[in-house]
């Protein structure tokens, strides 16, 4: 083998070497890295059973079970004249929670078989969100912002119209005739503290359904509510 | 004939600082111990090389951990092996995670244990007059010793909390049998590293944490 030949081939087998020797080098120092992400959560359940009161006949048809999602059914009954309570009212209980400012929304749609104005109509049926309670481990303080005017029962929510006579939820966004399109009811601030979803507290608020029991035309009707919370 | 000579010189220069530095090194090292695994998780992921001959260099990803994952915990084990012919120590320092909102993610959030010290195969070395000692409170796996405290927040017996500044998990005699110049398939022991994150309402965001190991020369104990 020439030794130009001979050199150059230890030349190879040497810093192949080298690489090796270095390739399989040790060291005093390793790193872990690690990363996670949080995203934006919020949901809304059942807080609970349903209330119903002042009712002839009807009753809750599907109740709600706390902690569990929201899927209640109500048959408020006669809302005649031969009714004579005074209202007929339901206290759904909702429970929300987030790691984000949130917003509750509605939708209300109501149909009647009816055919005159005197039907049952969206404007018929109060509605609002009663008293919220932020309570319990784990739930943050905050302020929250009811964007309804509260118990539709109460006076100064409504009253008879002096000029129809039909009884009428007057007060802001205190009848469904206000969220035939999604409308906001309540919003605020992070509610769950850094807590395990196990943790079952949470933001409780009734929302409240009322119709005053009166001539209305015969017939039936169905009143269909969808509450959406988003973060946004 | 210079030029020849001169490059030959140069070669046993370098053969020589390899050696040295290979030799040098021998003595204390740290190296990947194995395939590191996740469980848990949901879009989650953990990279680290299988071979025990591979540097530490793992990436975990414990993906979602807001209450969109209905996991209990995530969990993740990585295995990492040490060699020495020396008594040694190792310790860890950690940089990053600093979230201002005390409900976002906090290094008092991520579970941190050593467990599960074994041989790495036949040429590691067993020592009858001193142990391996898992200093405290690193000795659990945050898996098992996770509770909730009176805020309802998950805590854990050891986190990457109890980190402070460079901090000694791990010591022991000596590892390694032979005085390889290079590191072996089987010349020393494995522990597992275990983290933990448990899906809470934290806070929205992203956090993200480094961690090195270090090993050195510990404290003199017999084999």
């Amino acid at each position: 083998m020439p030794r130009k030949l001979l050199f150059k081939s230890i030349l190879l087998t040497t810093l192949l070497t080298l690489a090796a020797v270095t390739c399989l080098g040790q060291s005093t120092t390793g790193t872990v890295s690690m990363s996670a992400t949080v995203s934006k959560f919020v949901e809304i359940n059942s807080g609970g059973a349903v209330t119903l009161t002042g009712n002839s006949g009807g009753g809750v048809t599907t109740d709600g079970v706390v902690n569990t999602p929201l899927a209640v059914a109500i048959n408020l009954g006669e809302l005649g004249p031969s009714n004579t309570n005074s209202f007929v009212t339901a206290s759904v209980p909702l429970k929300i929670r987030s790691n984000a400012a949130y917003v509750l929304s509605m939708t209300a749609t109501v149909t009647s078989s009816g055919t005159s104005s005197s039907r049952i109509g969206a404007a018929d049926i109060g509605f609002g969100l009663g008293t919220v309670s932020r309570t319990g481990v784990g739930v943050n303080t905050g302020s929250d912002t009811n964007a309804t005017s509260g118990d539709p029962t109460l006076a100064a929510n409504g009253s008879v119209n002096g000029t129809t006579g039909r009884y009428e939820f007057t007060a802001v966004r205190s009848n469904l005739s206000a969220f035939s399109s999604a409308t906001t009811t309540l919003s605020g601030p992070i509610i769950m503290n850094a807590v395990p979803r196990s943790n079952a507290n949470g933001l409780t608020v009734p929302a409240l359904f009322a119709v005053k029991p009166q001539f209305f035309e015969n017939g039936t009707s169905t009143i269909s509510v969808t509450f959406t919370v988003t973060a946004p | 004939m210079r030029l020849r000579h001169c490059t030959i010189s140069l070669l046993i220069v370098l053969i020589c600082l390899a050696y040295a530095r290979t030799t040098s090194a021998q003595a204390l090292d740290i190296s990947s111990g194995g395939q590191p695994t996740i469980t848990g998780a949901v879009g989650g992921s953990v990279t680290g090389s299988v071979n025990v001959q591979d540097d530490l260099v793992v990436t975990i990803n414990f993906g979602e951990v807001s209450p969109l994952n209905t996991n209990s915990i995530v969990k993740v084990t990585v295995p990492f092996a040490l060699r020495s012919n020396q008594p040694y120590q190792v310790s860890v320092s950690m940089s990053g995670l600093t979230n201002a909102n005390g409900q976002a993610v906090q290094a008092s959030d991520v579970g941190f244990g050593i467990q599960n010290p074994r041989l790495l195969g036949g040429a590691g070395k067993i020592c009858t007059q001193s142990t391996h000692i898992v200093h405290s409170p690193f000795n659990n796996d945050p898996a098992f010793t996770a509770t909730v405290g009176t805020n309802g927040r998950v805590s854990y017996q050891s986190s990457l909390a109890n980190l402070s500044g460079s901090t000694i998990i791990l010591s022991g005699p000596e590892l390694s049998k032979n005085n390889s110049i290079k590191r072996q398939q089987s010349d020393g022991w494995i522990f597992d590293a275990i983290f933990t994150l448990t899906p809470q309402f934290f806070a929205a965001g992203v956090s993200s944490a480094t961690l090195t190991f270090s090993i050195s020369a510990g404290p003199n104990v017999p084999c």
